[in-house]
């Protein structure tokens, strides 16, 4: 089938871990199934417990990680049928990853430019005339410009820079599906919205699909589509986002909602010995 | 009346760099005061890279270059014993890290050593300080991993074998294990779930509330600053603009900028269209005149451009830097 | 990097030591160029001096100026060390850094070649060396088989520092920007491993020197081009320990000795340097 983008089919993976002797298995991801569609480009959101293997999947997806048990295919490929450096630059022009952690993005003996500059030459395939217009025109999108960037190494930007040159960075290629791993979770409220806003964009007016990874719910339900609720490596609830998070059904997602925090609420605090 | 156990005053840090001739300072953090009350705990919430990490930077000592204090001052107090971070010798700060004042630092879960197992970490980090035999520190380190929903098993487990949010976990434990007066968080909780969030909040404030300590809270999450801290700063472009108890800078933001910030929050159940702050941040490297906030301040007048607005009380414990919100500040 | 040398210089009393005790040596190996004898012709000056105006250094039983002898041999030793560090840091880099980052059958396949070659014993495979090759030994042959077995022990520590490299997320960044394997190793991975790379590099250094020399004393290298273990084999030779020559042994062995000295001291200051962690602190 054409029209399918991607389709994850009772995906796995198990990993050993532990010492020599007291070595046992964990489960990061068990068979998780999903599909997104072309005609239909969509935020679709993963949420759940920390560590539930959330990270994985998306690796699995990126064909950074293969499953150790079924399979996932985009756009009628299967992931693990690609070799070759031709075949995988073409897989990256069209699935751009967004990660977790800015600080660990970028090599921190390096200038942050050459990130967009490579992305740009080799991944999308620009002339060299056009590269840095190129990267000025992403970094624009999230709000930096070039000559803010250019030269800097990592260390002289704020985690806020560097998740938006991260996100510009993967925008270069115009691809078909960005997998953003936490793209919001070390930036402010304000430029969290923006973000958002600008995934949300990249959906309705570039017809990107974005699978987002977050522990925000309340940016999960201000955009997304579809959701999945994973706990222990399994998906333990899924549906329409606004649906499930207005009504969750499993005790797990109940759980969750219940524990969010209100910008609102105040907990019981303590007594303060001395104010200033 | 105790002292505060943390006084800042007029503390100015700036990044100087100098790249092939070019010379560049990032005014990261300009004139701050503020005090942190024993047993308190103070968040602090900002835009991104307004300068929260240099703040608490300076404020834990732990300055490198670029990065130099150019003025101003921090003085602990640990019960009774005051200590001026940049008059004490590197032995008395070498003294206090740990066993008074630990850091969690912004990325904390990078600062695990890659290819050391997790438990020489604790190891190398804690066991003098705990000064007990090797198999009591086991189980200290295990009991206190288990208030973070950690198992045992993390303690054998590489660093990159472990999930973002389980380091950061480590990374807390390794900071509060020690069981500090002074804790300062930078972002601590940002790659967490909200269930695994609430109990490392919940610790948190257990370990504050056992030991009465103090406590700086960064986050992004206006959510965690409202269920945890007493009192809330609000920075924007290296200053602090705002300051007041946590609930009435939520019911009544005075400064634009909070304004602004507070109003943005998304929320579950409302999908209504939120924007983000129009214009571009400024920049530290030239920022921009009079008050910082200008270019983007909706009801910004003339005399912002021109004059700095200085931090002024309007209200017990409730100060604010803005020509608007503070009339009486005007020049 | 000229900024960064001339403070090193200024501020690190090991690199200043290391650097004028090198550069000694190399201003002696530099003399040879000037000669006034060739270094193989042997009875031009009378034998058995010792060191006086004349002959700085003496003379030896064979007729050659000591002093004018020791410039070519020294040339000669350091031009080996250097030679044989050179490729076996080559080599042990493109293992290393490859079978750290491609990890699976790639990295068991190269470590299993690496365990053969750390377990292999060196000495009697040198000896069995030369009696296989017998006249057609020369010093670039040796050269070549004391880099081939002078890689091993390295390129495992260079592939677990890759390895670390490999889980950081900076790594996949760059992936996923289309760089290629070899762009990777090179751009992102190498500074990392540099400071292994130089320090290990004198290490090797004095290593294969001394290993040279110990050969070359017995008798097992090429005894026609001088080194300074061939001339303190041919000291042995002429047995001057007992004929009261000693500055025929002493003076080589002194200058070998200032030469590793002088190595360790750049190896112990260019480590502290290269740090990349103290690095980032110089780049802001
Ligand atoms: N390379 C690895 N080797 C061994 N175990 C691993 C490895 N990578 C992940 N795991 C394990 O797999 C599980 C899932 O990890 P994963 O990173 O996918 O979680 P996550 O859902 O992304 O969590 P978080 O929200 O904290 O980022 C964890 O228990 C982790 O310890
Ligand atoms: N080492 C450095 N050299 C030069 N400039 C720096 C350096 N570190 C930080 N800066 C600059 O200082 C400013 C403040 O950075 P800081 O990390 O304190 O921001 P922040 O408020 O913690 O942001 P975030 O919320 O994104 O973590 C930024 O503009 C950043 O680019
Ligand atoms: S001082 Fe002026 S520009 Fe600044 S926040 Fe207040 S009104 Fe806006
Ligand atoms: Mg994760
Ligand atoms: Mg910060």
């Amino acid at each position: 089938m054409s029209a399918t983008l991607i389709e994850v089919a009772e995906v796995g993976r198990t990993y050993a871990m532990g010492g020599l002797f007291s070595r046992h298995r964990v489960r990061a991801v068990d068979s998780v199934s999903f599909a997104m569609e072309t005609a239909r480009p969509e935020i679709f959101t993963i949420i759940g417990e920390s560590g539930s293997g959330k990270t994985t999947l998306a690796r699995m997806i990126l064909n950074m990680v293969a499953p150790t048990e079924g399979a996932i295919r985009f756009r009628g490929t299967d992931l693990s049928t690609i070799r070759g450096a031709e075949a995988r630059l073409k897989f990256m022009r069209a699935v751009q990853p967004i990660f977790q952690n800015p600080f660990e993005a970028f090599n921190p003996l390096k200038r942050v430019d050459r990130y967009l500059f490579m992305t740009a030459r080799r991944v999308a395939g620009l002339p060299e005339g056009e590269v840095e217009g190129a990267a000025d025109t992403a970094l624009r999108n999230v709000g930096l410009s070039l000559a803010e960037i250019r030269g800097r190494f990592p260390h002289e930007l704020s985690g806020g820079q560097l998740q938006r040159v991260a996100i510009a960075r993967a925008l270069i290629p115009s691809p078909a599906l960005i997998v953003a791993d936490e793209p919001v979770s070390m930036i402010d409220a304000s430029l969290r919205i923006s973000v958002v806003n600008l995934l949300r964009r990249l959906r309705d007016e570039m017809g990107m699909s974005i699978i987002y990874i977050t522990h925000d719910l309340a940016t999960a339900y201000y955009i997304s589509d579809r959701i999945i609720i994973m706990r222990k490596g399994q998906v333990v609830e899924s549906g329409d986002a606004r649906t499930v998070l207005d009504r969750p059904q499993h005790p797990y997602s109940i759980a969750l909602k219940a524990a969010v925090l209100s910008p609102d609420g105040t907990n019981e605090k303590t007594e303060v010995t001395s104010h200033a | 009346m105790t002292a505060p156990a943390l006084s800042v005053t007029g503390l100015r840090a700036y990044y100087r760099t100098s790249h092939f001739g070019v010379e560049r300072e990032v005014k990261a953090v300009d004139d701050i005061d503020f005090q942190v009350g024993v047993n308190e705990i103070y968040g602090i919430a900002g835009e991104s890279s307004c300068g929260k990490s240099t703040l608490i930077k300076t404020i834990a000592a732990a300055i490198r270059p670029p990065l130099k204090v150019l003025a101003g001052s921090v003085v602990f107090n640990f019960g009774g014993r005051a200590v001026d971070v940049y008059r004490a010798g590197e032995r008395e700060i070498d003294g206090i890290r740990w066993r008074h004042l630990s850091y969690i630092m912004q990325g904390s879960m990078n600062v695990l050593n890659p290819v050391r197992r997790v438990r020489n970490s604790f190891v190398d980090f804690a066991f003098r300080h705990i000064g007990r035999s090797t198999a009591e520190f086991t189980r200290v380190v295990v009991d206190h991993l288990k208030r973070l929903h950690l198992e045992p098993e993390v303690l054998d487990a590489y660093p990159h074998q472990l999930s973002g949010g389980m380091r950061q976990r480590v990374a807390i434990a390794l900071a509060t294990v020690c069981r500090p007066e002074f804790i300062i968080a930078d972002e601590p909780t940002t790659a967490l779930d909200v269930i695994v969030q609430k109990g490392v909040l919940a610790m948190i404030r257990d370990v504050q509330r056992e030991i009465g300590s103090s406590l700086i809270f960064v986050t992004h999450d206006l959510a965690v600053h409202a269920n945890l801290c007493h009192r809330l700063g609000i920075m924007y472009a290296g200053r602090l603009v705002e300051e007041g108890p946590t609930s009435e800078v939520f019911r009544q933001p005075l400064h634009p900028y909070t304004q602004h910030l507070v109003s943005s929050l998304p929320r579950i159940g409302d999908a209504e269209p939120k924007k983000g702050l129009e214009g571009a941040p400024p920049s530290l490297a030239d920022p921009p005149s009079g008050c910082r906030f200008h270019p983007r301040c909706p009801v910004a007048m003339d005399v912002c451009r021109g004059n700095v607005p200085p931090m002024v009380t309007v209200a017990p414990g409730r100060r604010v830097a803005c020509f608007v919100a503070a009339p009486e500040s005007r020049p | 990097m000229g900024k960064v040398l001339r403070d090193l210089f200024r501020f690190n009393r090991e690199f200043a030591a290391g650097v004028i005790l090198l550069g000694f040596v190399v201003l002696i190996a530099s003399l040879s160029f000037v000669s006034p004898y060739p270094p193989n012709d042997s009875f031009v000056v009378p034998p058995d001096l010792p060191p006086s105006w004349a002959h700085w250094l003496g003379t030896t039983s064979r007729g050659q100026d000591l002093f004018w002898l020791l410039t070519f041999a020294i040339r000669n030793t350091l031009l080996f060390g250097f030679t044989v560090a050179a490729i076996s840091r080559v080599l042990s880099l493109v293992i290393g850094l490859v079978a750290g980052y491609a990890g699976g059958i790639v990295d068991r396949v190269l470590m299993s070649i690496n365990d053969t070659f750390i377990v292999l014993p060196l000495f009697p495979i040198l000896v069995l060396f030369y009696f296989v090759m017998r006249d057609k030994m020369s010093w670039i042959l040796l050269a070549l088989v004391m880099a081939c077995l002078g890689w091993a022990y390295d390129a495992r520590l260079i592939r677990s520092v890759a390895m670390g490299l490999r889980t950081r997320e900076f790594t996949e960044t760059s992936i996923f920007s289309g760089m290629k394997m070899r762009q990777i190793l090179v751009q992102d991975h190498l500074p990392y491993v540099l400071p292994i790379v130089f320090s290990t590099t004198m290490n090797n250094i004095n290593w294969s020197i001394g290993l040279e020399v110990t050969l070359s004393v017995l008798g097992f290298t090429d005894i026609n081009t001088p080194t300074i273990g061939v001339l303190v084999y041919w000291a042995n030779q002429h047995t001057a320990m007992v004929a009261g020559i000693w500055w025929w042994i002493a003076f080589p062995i002194g200058l070998v000795i200032v030469t590793f000295i002088g190595l360790f001291l750049l190896a112990v200051s260019m480590n502290e340097f290269i740090d990349p962690r103290s690095r980032l602190s110089r780049i802001g």
